[in-house]
């Protein structure tokens, strides 16, 4: 087939979510010819997303209306080299957006900063544990950048989203109320926190009469008319409890379409074009830098769009998919150790504590908002002693109120029967008695998780899929078991609460299961860092082997933290957008030695 | 294979439904009048089948049975639109087996899994001629055996409770049945007031997307020959 070559740009901008957007808004307006390929349609919050249509919970939380199509692309997925990778056929474990704004508009609107040590895994566990705390079986790093770097960029990040929460640590002095465990902020949050229903409101005041720290959850669901600074309008949020897995048509949760898209796509150096399927990337000659990208057009036809730079911003998952199929970086080899791209996989660690009420605590469960939650960072990263636990890592325990519809929303005390009259009479009984508490835990990354292209199946463009090699790894089931004990103590804690059960998905007997939706967090794969031999881009997120390819996203983290991604990889994002708008683009060159 | 069955046709005619009672006219709806409606994509004997099969799921008691709440008419739209007939679902070959955790590898579409599980299972058992208590036993072997049966039943057990729960405007849910067991409020969500009230004021009566006070103007069909 002849490939048509379009006119050069400046800059060519894989994927119209968060970063790629974000990446557009910036680079256009330092005068850069930006153009975005979206693999997805053209969407909008004012026309796509408008209740009460929108409030369809089987089309889009169990149909998946907003998802990426599996028939277009996929993995396969194994937990260990022994067995073979087989496809997943259906979305479940994770669900990736597609279309414009991708999976920025069907988030939760969790908002977080990593902590300082986050960032300093390796180097932070050494200092205070020792050299060989962390065990040769972990493939554990530090970021290459620190907090006080991206501090700036978190917090500009949160004054987009115009992000509702308390500061626990406003530039070194403690604010009651908030995280005490935060690193110091050089602002506080924009907006006031979101109001809590009872069930939160217990979890909170057991938490505290236990000498923990509880403070309400960050949060994107904006709580108070708010204009942000790239001139946004955002609305207060309705609580109408339709959050994860739908857009929301109020303009109360941020999203990248209202927040970023509406500010730049009238910019004379913006232009956006939508179901464009990228298919791979070209190299120059000398395999230096890339030239451009090879895609499918609207109507099928393949196009080049020769550019200067290239922003990879796809989701975490196929931006590292597209590298393997482009050749960018050297994939990795688990059986040598040797090679980046696809290197350090890793997932979050997730269990869930059920505690019912007695008859007099009723929790309208319905009402509720993807970031409505009441948290403990006490047992969060290192913010607790490690030295007798035999694990590093840890996370956040929320009880949250945020998905009360009812197919999904089926709590039943322990020892209930599957279906039949007893479980209808159990469901009944206890929807509206119910609180919902989660272990949101971070994910070691190991030498045997990581991605490659699988030798069988191919996608509905020809391309191998990406074969996912992951399972839990002891550290991450010692760690989990951990915090669902202290998760069930606050349970027990909390006042008219008569029985709790929890289930851990990373229990000691069980392997990563691609069926349970856990979270959409899938990180690592393209690793940043300052070793060209343990990372795909440097600190500046910048490839090392192609120095005009820079990428973005939660593909970057080294292994994850016991945080939702969004805004960590956003700070990486303006972090990187920053270097590139003061030293890369006056001087293209690699911004690191090798 | 399916007969089709235009899912945009049926909730154009709920919406215009939704439209005349709002002006008070109960006009009849072509189809209340005659319990002849023929179904989408089940035989009557197939549909006899699920009917045992999701009231064991969800038995009669002070709300309705699965079979009296629509679940087999959302089961039989499901199956004859989109998702019968396999959006969503990468069926690339080969199809070797697998173990669980890497979820569904069979080469059917759902409306294929239906239709010959359904066959199979019924081979395995005459469900109709059984009482309530060797119906739930029947169900569980079923469900216990190897093979296509056992994704079947797990299959029928998720549409049961999408057909019980979901929206009205596809055919389940009648009359709200499943909304109102739980008291969950529906399409229509502005909680700003009430979400720190701390104590339950009245939940307000439920509504659909469609905003109908019954849900749907389609009452489930009779299932011919008795599923009780």
């Amino acid at each position: 087939m002849m490939v048509k070559t379009l006119p050069r740009t400046d800059v060519l901008i894989i994927g119209a979510g968060w970063t790629g957007l974000t990446a557009a808004y910036e680079l256009a307006h330092a005068g850069q010819r930006c153009v975005v390929l979206e693999r997805g349609r053209k969407r909008h919050t004012a026309t796509s997303f408008s209740a009460p249509e929108e409030h369809d919970e089987l089309k889009y939380a169990h149909r998946y209306a907003h998802m990426m199509d599996v028939k277009k692309e996929t993995l396969t997925i194994r937990n260990n080299r022994d067995q073979q990778a087989l496809p997943m056929r259906r979305l479940g474990s994770f669900l990736p957006g597609s279309g414009l704004g991708g999976a920025g508009i069907h988030w939760n609107g969790q908002l977080w900063r990593p902590l300082p040590s986050d960032l300093q895994m390796r180097s932070h566990y050494e200092e205070r544990y020792g050299k060989d705390f962390i065990g040769p079986e972990l493939s554990v790093q530090d970021w290459g950048v620190t907090y006080e770097e991206l501090e700036p960029h978190l917090d500009f990040f949160e004054r987009i989203c115009g992000a509702a929460g308390q500061a626990g640590n406003l530039g070194g002095e403690a604010r009651p109320g908030g995280n005490v465990f935060e690193g110091p902020r050089s602002a506080d949050y924009p907006n006031p926190p979101m109001r809590q229903p009872v069930s939160n409101t217990l979890f909170g005041e057991a938490a505290a009469r236990m000498g923990l720290n509880p403070f309400p959850m960050p949060s994107a669901n904006v709580t108070r008319a708010y204009e942000n600074p790239y001139g946004a309008q955002l609305h207060p949020c309705t609580y109408c409890g339709f959050c994860e897995r739908f857009g929301c048509g109020y303009y109360a949760k941020a999203d990248p379409i209202i927040c970023v898209y509406d500010r730049i796509k009238d910019h004379e150096n913006f232009e956006i074009r939508f179901d464009a399927q990228v298919l791979r990337i070209e190299k120059s000659a000398d395999g230096k830098t890339a030239t451009g990208a090879i895609y499918l057009d609207e109507n099928g036809e393949e196009m080049f769009q020769p550019a200067n730079t290239i922003c990879m911003c796809a989701y975490a998952l196929w931006n590292v998919h597209l590298m393997l199929v482009s050749g960018l970086g050297k994939p990795y080899d688990p059986k040598t150790r040797t090679g980046v791209v696809g290197r350090n996989y890793s997932y979050q660690t997730v269990a869930g504590v059920d505690a019912f009420f007695d008859r007099t605590v009723e929790t309208d469960p319905y009402m509720g908002a993807g970031a409505l939650g009441v948290v403990i960072d006490d047992f969060n990263g290192d913010n607790f002693d490690h030295s007798e636990l035999g694990f590093v890592g840890g996370g956040y325990i929320a009880c949250k109120q945020y998905h009360g519809r009812p197919i999904g929303y089926q709590p039943v005390p322990e020892g209930t029967p599957k279906w039949g009259a007893e479980w209808k009479r159990a469901v009944r009984e206890n929807y509206n008695h119910h609180a919902d508490l989660v272990v949101h835990g971070s994910s070691v990354s190991t030498p045997e998780n990581y991605l490659d292209l699988d030798p069988t199946w191919t996608d509905a463009y020809g391309r191998p899929l990406l074969r996912m090699t992951f399972d839990f790894p002891e550290n991450d089931r010692k760690m989990s078991d951990f915090m669902m004990q202290r998760a069930m103590e606050v349970a027990r804690e909390m006042d008219n609460v008569t029985s709790v059960s929890g289930t851990n998905l990373a229990a000691v007997d069980k392997h990563y299961d691609i069926v349970p939706y856990q979270t959409t967090h899938n990180v690592g794969g393209a690793v940043i860092g300052t070793n060209p031999q343990t990372s795909v881009v440097n600190r500046y997120g910048q490839m090392w082997d192609h120095h005009n390819v820079f990428v973005f996203g939660a593909c970057l983290f080294p292994q994850n933290l016991g945080y939702n991604p969004t805004g960590p990889l956003m700070g990486l994002a303006y972090w990187t957008l920053d270097h590139m708008k003061r030293d890369y683009l006056p001087n293209p060159a690699p911004l690191m030695d090798a | 294979m399916a007969k089709r069955f235009s899912r945009r046709a049926v909730l154009a005619q709920i919406a215009v439904g939704a439209g005349v009672a709002g002006f008070g006219f109960p006009i009849p709806h072509a189809y209340s009048a005659s319990d002849d409606r023929p179904w989408a994509f089940f035989t009557d004997d197939e549909a006899r089948w699920i009917a045992a099969v999701v009231d064991v799921f969800i038995p009669q008691d002070e709300f309705p049975s699965a079979s009296q709440a629509g679940v087999v008419d959302f089961i039989d739209n499901q199956m004859a639109t989109q998702y019968g007939e396999g959006d969503g679902l990468y069926l690339e070959p080969p199809f070797p087996a697998g173990v669980p955790e890497q979820g569904y590898q069979l080469e059917f579409t759902p409306a294929q899994l239906l239709r010959q599980g359904i066959e199979q299972a019924r081979q395995l058992g005459e469900i109709a001629t059984m009482d309530a208590t060797a119906r739930a036993a029947h169900v569980e072997e079923l469900h216990q055996r190897e093979g296509i049966t056992s994704v079947l039943i797990a299959e029928i057990w998720k549409l049961t409770r999408q057909g019980y729960f979901a929206d009205p405007i596809y055919l389940g849910n009648h009359d709200y049945a499943g909304w109102r067991m739980v008291g969950f409020p529906g399409a229509h969500a502005y909680y700003t007031e009430r979400v720190d009230e701390h104590r339950r004021s009245v939940t307000p009566p439920p509504r659909g997307i469609a905003h109908d006070r019954g849900g749907s103007p389609f009452p489930p069909r009779a299932i011919r020959g008795g599923a009780e």
